[in-house]
């Protein structure tokens, strides 16, 4: 596609769409309420009963889906960059093992009946933990991307072991929580994190966003990079500390949402090309439209039952992803 | 001007490179030959300031390449290493735009000239035609010319190339070896390039650096260093080394051992 138009689709029509995605999502539900009525009730007028639903209910919930759609996205896709490996996400790197062991144990030790900030908490320490484990073992090779895989796939093995010792402890109902928990579930969170959420996720994905063009030159490999001027490994450190901040305070809110952060760099990569500058913010808009979707499919579908998301996001990335596969002639990557 | 002073160089414990010296003269095109791990491409990689040496240093106008800025360095000397991973869809002009980095503002954005300079370069090295193609769908004579435009974007005086025509048909060897004469003869730049075709080396280059185990066996203009002598001692094999009737440079054919 031509550059210009990418750059419409990119700062017009997809900001347009996020916006329809967040009234669509707004009005939906099991009770459906008139465009009207949703807007009046965004605006603090009309029935209490609308307004409960409208503000205190399906608000913040689709805020918190675009805001970790948008962060997991960015993650995903600087991830793939810096590791130079388009199937990487922001789960590659042992993140998600190490927020699911913390929110695992979190709900085993009963943590949840004490204070509502305990299994985020858990979930946060658990991710810090796996992300720091990483960080120490990739030192050895100087932070490049076999060095990094490796450490990742390393420490997701360990931390998904230490879940099942954890899950084989517990008692049914532990297991039930710990184990919608970890499927990814934007309904459980507790509402005092949002601005905290928003504000992490928000400034980080719009550092992110300007790093496009030192992300491209890293992507070309140390040797070359190190002659265009950039410190490759103190780069990624950083990159990498900001990418798993990000992931980790959206997993520690709404569990494991697999799929967006790997899915979304990719469909965009398809339709936009591989410009990181242009990527970056593309692939936040993406997951933006995707979640709050996915979320809204998943309070309908088969309502009054909620499904966890995670379970949405990953049937459907899945399918969207073999059309993309059957129409590009196999070629995936 | 590079002067090269007493490097021994390698990787976690093995030497390859042992106590070399040479000098570089500015505006020179100079081929680096010799047989596989003989050290070439370590000797670009420690010119080039991405390999610290054990001992010794290399200054280039008579700064130390392991003490002078990433700026200062990005901006003097381009490199062109024999892996460059091009895995994601980039268009070619986004890929030879990754070239102007060093002149790039704080945020990174491309300015107005770094688009001028890109697009010039696409026209000199003639792939201006497939300037929105991606680079991960080019054959390997196309990606080795948008390789080479990537350094070029960098605009330095010195620039070094590691292989730039290994696995190349005749023509695209002439194509690019030729691209790389013009930088130099028309534009000034500083060329060092590792080359296996010694036919190649000593029809395009002026000056030949002859490597054998980690050492300097000969240097000097091509004529010098491109006799039967060293070469069949360094390459071991018997060759015969005759004149280009139109050019007048060396060129080298090797003799089947059952026909001497």
């Amino acid at each position: 596609m031509a550059s210009k138009k990418i750059k419409i689709l990119i700062f017009f029509v997809m900001p347009a769409l996020a916006v329809l995605v967040f009234i669509f999502s707004l009005k939906t539900g099991t009770k459906d309420i008139s465009f009207f009525d949703t807007f009046k009730a965004l605006f603090g007028y009309g029935e209490e009963s609308v307004l409960t639903i409208i503000r205190q209910i399906r608000l913040p919930r689709i805020i918190m889906a675009m805001t970790a759609g948008a962060g997991l996205a960015a993650s995903g896709c600087v991830f793939q960059g810096i590791l130079k490996n388009p199937l990487a996400d922001p789960f590659t790197l042992g993140i998600s093992g190490g927020a699911v062991f913390g929110a695992s144990a979190g709900f085993v030790f009963g943590l949840a009946s004490l204070s509502w900030i305990l299994i985020p908490f858990s979930a946060l320490a658990g991710a810090i933990l796996a992300v720091l484990a990483v960080y120490i073992l990739s030192m050895r090779g100087k932070f490049n991307s076999k060095s990094m895989i490796l450490s990742g796939v390393i420490i997701s093995y360990i931390f998904s072991s230490a879940v099942m010792l954890v899950f084989s402890l517990s008692k049914t109902n532990q297991f039930y929580s710990a184990f919608v928990w970890l499927m990814g579930n934007l309904s459980a969170f507790d509402e005092r994190l949002l601005p905290v959420v928003i504000i992490i996720v928000l400034a980080g994905t719009a550092i992110l966003c300007l790093t496009g063009n030192i992300i491209n030159a890293i992507t070309l490999g140390g040797q070359k990079a190190s002659t265009l001027g950039i410190d490759t490994e103190k780069t990624v450190k950083i990159i990498f500390l900001l990418t798993s901040l990000i992931t980790a305070s959206c997993v520690s809110c709404c569990g494991v949402i697999g799929f967006v952060g790997l899915m979304m760099p990719h469909i965009m990569r398809k339709i936009a090309g591989g410009n990181h500058s242009l990527l970056i913010p593309a692939s936040a808009l993406a997951g933006c439209i995707f979640l709050p979707l996915c979320d809204t499919l998943s309070r309908i579908l088969f309502a009054p039952v909620e499904i966890p998301v995670g379970v949405i996001t990953s049937i459907a990335g899945g399918i969207f992803f073999i059309v993309l596969m059957m129409k590009r002639d196999g070629e995936i990557l | 001007m590079i002067e090269i002073k007493n490097i021994d160089a390698g990787y976690s414990s093995k030497k390859i490179l042992k106590n070399i010296s040479c000098n570089i003269a500015k505006e020179s095109f100079t081929g680096i030959i010799g047989k596989n791990a003989a050290g070439k491409s370590t000797l670009l990689k420690v010119l080039c300031g991405i390999l610290k040496p054990f001992s010794g240093q290399v200054l280039i106008n008579g700064h130390n390449v392991y003490t002078a800025s990433k700026k200062f360095l990005s901006e003097t000397i381009a490199f062109m290493p024999q892996n460059v991973d091009m895995n994601f869809p980039f268009t070619v002009k986004e890929f030879v735009m990754f070239g102007r980095y060093p002149y790039m503002n704080m945020f990174k954005m491309p300015s107005e000239k770094d688009y001028a300079a890109v697009d010039e370069i696409l026209k000199f090295t003639g792939i201006e035609t497939f300037s929105q193609r991606y680079v991960d769908e080019l054959s390997g004579g196309e990606k080795q010319k948008v390789l080479i435009a990537q350094t070029i974007a960098q605009e330095t005086d010195i620039m070094v190339f590691d292989e730039p025509a290994s696995h190349l048909d005749i023509g695209s060897l002439a194509d690019i070896l030729h691209l790389l004469r013009l930088l130099n003869k028309k534009h000034g730049r500083t060329i060092v390039v590792t080359l296996h075709d010694l036919n190649a080396a000593g029809e395009f280059c002026d000056n030949l650096i002859l490597m054998e185990d980690g050492n300097i066996r000969n240097s000097g203009n091509v004529e010098k260093v491109l006799n039967y002598k060293d070469i069949e001692e360094v390459y071991k094999t018997t060759v015969v080394v005759k004149t280009n009737p139109i050019s007048g440079k060396p060129y080298i054919i090797p003799v089947s051992k059952d026909l001497q």
